[in-house]
Order: C-alpha cells, then structure tokens, then sequence
C-alpha cells in the first residue's frame, strides 16, 4: 500500500496570517501573439488581481513578479532547489518519485529543470490567486518541468496554470512532474488549463499528499485535444479527513489519444474523494479511469461520463472507474456512462430558434457541467468554449 | 382561401412516419389574429400537424405545402420556422439534463433592451422563477412542465404559437395560471385585445374554452380534418354526444363526397 510522507522541513514557522498583496502590472518579454495565447488558458501577466505570476517560455522562466508578503513565495524550482537544502532532502521527487517512469526519470535527469516552487507559510490565506504559464514557443522541442507547491498547516492558495504552444508549432513535447504537498487543514485550489497543437504529447505526472484535515480540488480543462494527453495522477489523503476533490474535462479530437486515469489512496479516517471526469470525443480514442483505493473508513465516488460524437466509428471512449477495498468501512462507488447527442433535444433546442451549431454546443455544455457546480465565471466559460469547439466540429 | 389574410395555410399536405400514414390530404387556413382548437380522439392526427408544421424530423411530407405569411415553408428546418416567428409548447417535451432554463431565455431573450430584467420578469408572471436553474423540464410535474414551456413562448413573442394540450393534465388553480399565461402571449397589449397574434391550440377536454376566446374548432380524424365550425358548438356536441358521434358524422359525409 502506498503511504508516501513528506518529512517535516526545518522551516521558521511564521504564526502571520496576511494575505498577498496586489500585483504591479507585469513587464513581460512577450509578443502579443504570445501574449494572447497564454490568456487563452487563463494567465494574464498583466492582471493585478493576482498574488503571483511565473511564465516558463520553451525552458527558461521569462516572467515572474511575486508580491510583498513574508508568508508566500514564489520561485523558478531550480533556484529554490539551490537555495533550500531541505527541498531537495525532504520534498523533491518524494510525492512523484524519480523512477515512478520514462517521464518523471527525463524530468529527473535535468540539472536546471524549469518550472516553479510555491510556498505558502502556516496560517495564511493567499486571497488572490497565483498563476503560471507553461509556453511552447519552439517547435519540435521538449519541455519538461518540475512544479513543486507546499502548503504549511493551514494555509490557502488558489493556483491557476495555463499551458499552450505557439501558433505554428507542429510537433513537441509537455513532460512534467507536478508535486503538491498539503499540510493540516491547509486548502489547495488548483486549476490547469491546456491548449496544444495537434502533434503535441502531453505526459503531466502528478502527486499530491494531504494531511489531517487538509484539502486538494483539481480542475483540469483540455480546450484542445494534443496528439496525446496521458495523465496519471496519485492522490495521497494520508490525514485523519483528508479530502480531494477533481474535475476532469477534456475535448477528444480525431487522431488524438486522450488517456486520464489516476489513483487516489484513501489511507485515514474520515478521509473522502470525489473523481469526476468528463469527455466529449469527436474523434481519436478517449481513456477515462480512476481507481479508489480505501484503505481506511472514508467515502469516496468516482464519475466517468463521455459524449461520442464520431459519426465515422473510428473513435471510441472506454470508461473505466475501479474501486479497490482494503477496510469493510470504506465506503466507495463509481458510474460510468456514454451518451451521444439525443436528436430531439437538438431539435427542441432548434425550435428556440438556434441553429444545429448553436443547439449542439449548448447541449454538449450541458453535458459537460451536469451535477457540477460552483466552478466560477472563468471556468464556466472555458467549459463553454470546448462545448463551441466540439460543436462546430472543429480540431 | 386569400393567402395575403391567413398566416398560416396547409394545402392538401400528407406526411408519413414509419411508413404510416399520419395526415391525410389536410387543408387548413388560419387568418391572421385568430386562435384554431385542433380537437380529436388519440391518434386522429392533432400533435403530428403541429409537429409537422414546426418542421420536426421524422415526419415526412409526401404531397402538399406550408405556407406562412404567404411564403413556402415546407422544406425549411426548425430553427428557420422558429425564426419566421412559429413556435410550439409541447405535450411531453424533451428533459435535457445540465442545461438550464435560465440558458434557453438567456438565448431567447438576448436582443432584448434589458435581457435581465425581462428574464426575471416573465419567470415571475409563469411563477417559474426556482426552477430557472434546474434542467429543462427536469424533475418537473406537469403543471409545471407547461409553466416552463409557456415560459419560453412568452420570451420569444411568436408570430404563431402552437400549444399541444396545455390544459390536460393540470388542477383548477394550475390551469387559471396557464390560462393567463396563453392570453398574455396572444394578446400582448391588454387594451387592444382584438389585435391578437394567431396560434393553434389541441385541447382534448376543452378546459381552456373557458380561459380564452377561440375563433374556430378543426376536428381531426384518421388524419384528416373532418370538421369545422364554431368551438362552442363543436366543444358543446362532443360534450354531450362524445367523439363517437363526430366520427360517424365525418365518416358518413366523406361516403357522401364519394357517391
């Protein structure tokens, strides 16, 4: 049984509650066309209603302004694993271990890995949330980042990552290793939007542990189907009501394989996790999983529902949810569903005056967001955007 | 039948579905400012005209035409009907989970001076307003899938409405609601309640008689109109002798047609 703990670091425990300041606008090297593309997964550089902002541009952190609190921090990973021996003793490749595969041994086996370090020191509320983007800006390149994020006891951060290629980038690579260690009732929001050429692989390695009573939501939209998106990622509630929560969608197009699985380890009392996945599928193959894994009283559910639109029967979409039970009190289910567009709500939608695009998009939205809530204006629209792209039958 | 007066006109239209034949050689004027009762035994034909005319795949039009506002509209889609100002409030429509009656007014209501205010307002009047986000038509009774439907013929303001039974189904007080409702949407300005928009209305128990003035009654059998004549006649016969007696009226003056 898996029961991956991170050591307690030797850090100054800070008891100031603050939260973050506003940002300045940031002064970013980029070109609009860059600039545009990395709003377009929800990073703005020039928001001052953030607590943060890093771009990592191909391998090289190009822009990052952090605001004056003591009790958060933000820092290109390489440095801070310079400068902090106790990262690279008590955290680094601990949640994702270095040998866990071909993608996180690449990541590894970087000397000055790009990505970012977040901390958040014990008590404070960062209210504004922080936000990183991951661009590729050459083509034919590998990326592969590490992203480390600690949360002392209590803390709260909301994190908004962003990761998109330039126009005209044809093929590439997105590796990365993401780990995210959550201390006592300390809350992580954490949302990931993706946007990639068609030729991209997409490999994000994820873990995540949590302590008593802290909390893990995940939000990941992919707005574009790559070449391949395999996300795998492990969820460790090893604290007394330790509690996950994520949210999967992702667009399916053809050609592509979109394959989002993930574990999550019930290991305490009282811990629970809800997984859900959402997939519409054009076309390509669509992989959706997720497996439970109660090893202690904890109620958890997992949810995969997958639209296929592909008229052609090329693609498909398997939904696979597991449950695995090692204590009589964990108490877990899982559905599982594939649908596909009923014609006369298309019609009834039509009969309102919409077109069939109009109709099928607002449809596929519904179905995109059915029994999920509180996601937030921006959130809300990027789901509406895949319900548009997969509705007008564009890649 | 002078088309430049009627806004709706069915000509000698036929239509199949599963190689059964639905509507049988129908003929139908509707003049512009007039509400038609389409009445009926079950299966006689009523919902599959309405469905037809809105334009609803699935029914096939194997002769004749329909025109509205004088123009040929049989080989348009729905969204193109319901464009031109037809809509329909179905018997049984469709539940569509994850969107919300709030999304379909928001789209109805878009180009509206004040979108917002409208939405609130007429959710109100229908007493619709804590079911503006739940799934359309889901988990709601019947009284109140009709609010709902009503609800959106209200915010696109049709030039032609179409409602399949809105008075079966429903209690006393219900039915007062939906009988308000109806006249609000065919007589939008209450000081001028002569100028009305036109619609066709199925009532099976004729319940709504009482709540809103109809200028003709059309009683349909084995697909084909056999009947027409002042509602409160038609209604007051049926009444008292049953759709029985219609049908061997019809029958027997369509034997006289042929001999």
């Amino acid at each position: 049984m898996p029961f991956i703990k991170a050591l307690e670091p030797n850090i100054e425990n800070n008891e100031t509650q603050s939260a973050a300041s506003p940002l300045p606008p940031a002064s970013v090297p980029l070109q609009k066309q860059d600039a545009d593309a990395i709003a377009g997964v929800g990073v703005r550089p020039d928001d001052p209603a953030r607590s943060a902002t890093m771009i990592v541009r191909d391998r090289e952190p190009v822009c990052l302004a952090v605001g004056t609190s003591p009790d958060f921090e933000m820092l290109p990973v390489s440095l801070a694993l310079k400068r902090y021996g106790w990262l690279r003793e008590h955290y680094c490749f601990k949640a994702v271990p270095a040998d866990f595969d071909a993608v996180s041994a690449e990541c590894a086996a970087q000397e000055n890995p790009p990505g970012y370090f977040i901390h958040v020191k014990k008590g404070a509320d960062v209210t504004l949330p922080c936000q990183a983007a991951m661009y590729l800006a050459s083509d034919h390149l590998t990326q592969a980042v590490h992203n480390i994020v600690i949360l002392e006891e209590g803390a709260k951060l909301q994190l908004i990552t962003g990761c998109t290629s330039k126009h005209g980038v044809q093929k590439g690579r997105h590796l990365s290793v993401e780990e995210y260690y959550i201390g006592r009732n300390a809350r992580l929001v954490s949302t990931m939007v993706h946007a990639w050429s068609a030729d991209v692989l997409v490999e994000p390695r994820s873990g995540v542990i949590v302590e008593e009573g802290g909390r893990y939501e995940s939000n990941y939209i992919a707005l574009r189907a790559a070449r391949r998106i395999n996300s795998d990622p492990q969820i460790y509630l090893n604290g007394k009501g330790a509690s996950a929560k994520s949210l999967t969608v992702v667009l399916g197009t053809p050609g592509s394989v979109v394959d989002t699985a993930g574990n999550v380890f019930l290991n305490a009392e009282d811990t629970g996790a809800e997984l859900l996945h959402r997939g519409v599928c054009t076309g390509g193959v669509m992989h959706q999983g997720g497996l439970l894994i109660g090893n202690a009283p904890c109620r958890a559910h997992v949810d995969c529902a997958g639209m296929l639109l592909d008229q052609t029967g090329e693609g498909f979409i398997e939904s696979v949810p597991g449950l695995r039970s090692h204590h009589p009190d964990a108490r877990m289910s899982h559905e599982a569903s594939i649908g596909k567009l009923a014609p006369e709500q298309v019609e009834y939608l039509m009969s309102r005056g919409m077109d069939e695009q109009e109709a099928i998009s607002m449809l596929i939205r519904g179905f995109l967001l059915a029994d999920i809530e509180g996601l937030g204006p921006e959130l809300d629209a990027q789901i509406a955007e895949i319900a548009a792209i997969a509705g007008h039958g564009e890649e | 039948m002078a088309t430049q007066s009627n806004i709706l006109e069915i000509q000698n239209l036929s239509v199949r579905a599963g190689g059964k034949l639905l509507l049988d050689s129908v003929d139908l004027a509707i003049p512009y400012g007039e509400v038609h009762a389409l009445l009926g035994q079950n299966g006689s034909g009523k919902t599959s005209l309405m469905m037809t005319i809105m334009g609803f795949s699935g029914y096939e039009v194997t002769q004749g035409r329909i025109l509205f506002m004088g123009r040929d509209i049989t080989a348009l889609d729905v969204c193109e009907r319901a464009r031109l100002g037809i809509a329909i409030a179905q018997q049984r429509p469709p539940t569509i989970d994850g969107v919300k009656l709030r999304s379909v007014l928001q789209y109805t209501l878009r180009n509206s001076p004040d979108p917002d205010e409208a939405l609130i307002r007429l959710a109100k009047e229908a007493q619709m307003e804590r079911f503006l986000d739940r799934s359309i038509n889901g988990g709601l009774s019947g009284g109140e899938i009709k609010r709902a439907e009503l609800l959106q013929l209200l915010s696109l303001s049709p030039a032609f409405s179409m409602m399949d039974e809105p008075d079966s189904g429903v209690d006393i007080e219900a039915l007062s609601l939906v009988g308000k409702l109806i006249n609000k949407l065919f007589v939008p300005d209450e000081t001028h309640p002569v100028r009305r928009s036109a619609g066709l209305i199925i009532t099976h128990s004729g319940n709504i008689l009482k709540y809103l003035h109809l200028d003709k009654a059309h009683v349909m059998h084995n697909g084909r109109i056999g009947c027409s004549g002042n509602p409160a006649l038609i209604m007051e016969t049926i009444g008292k002798y049953g759709y029985n007696e219609c049908v061997r009226c019809i029958d027997q003056k369509e034997k006289l047609c042929r001999s």
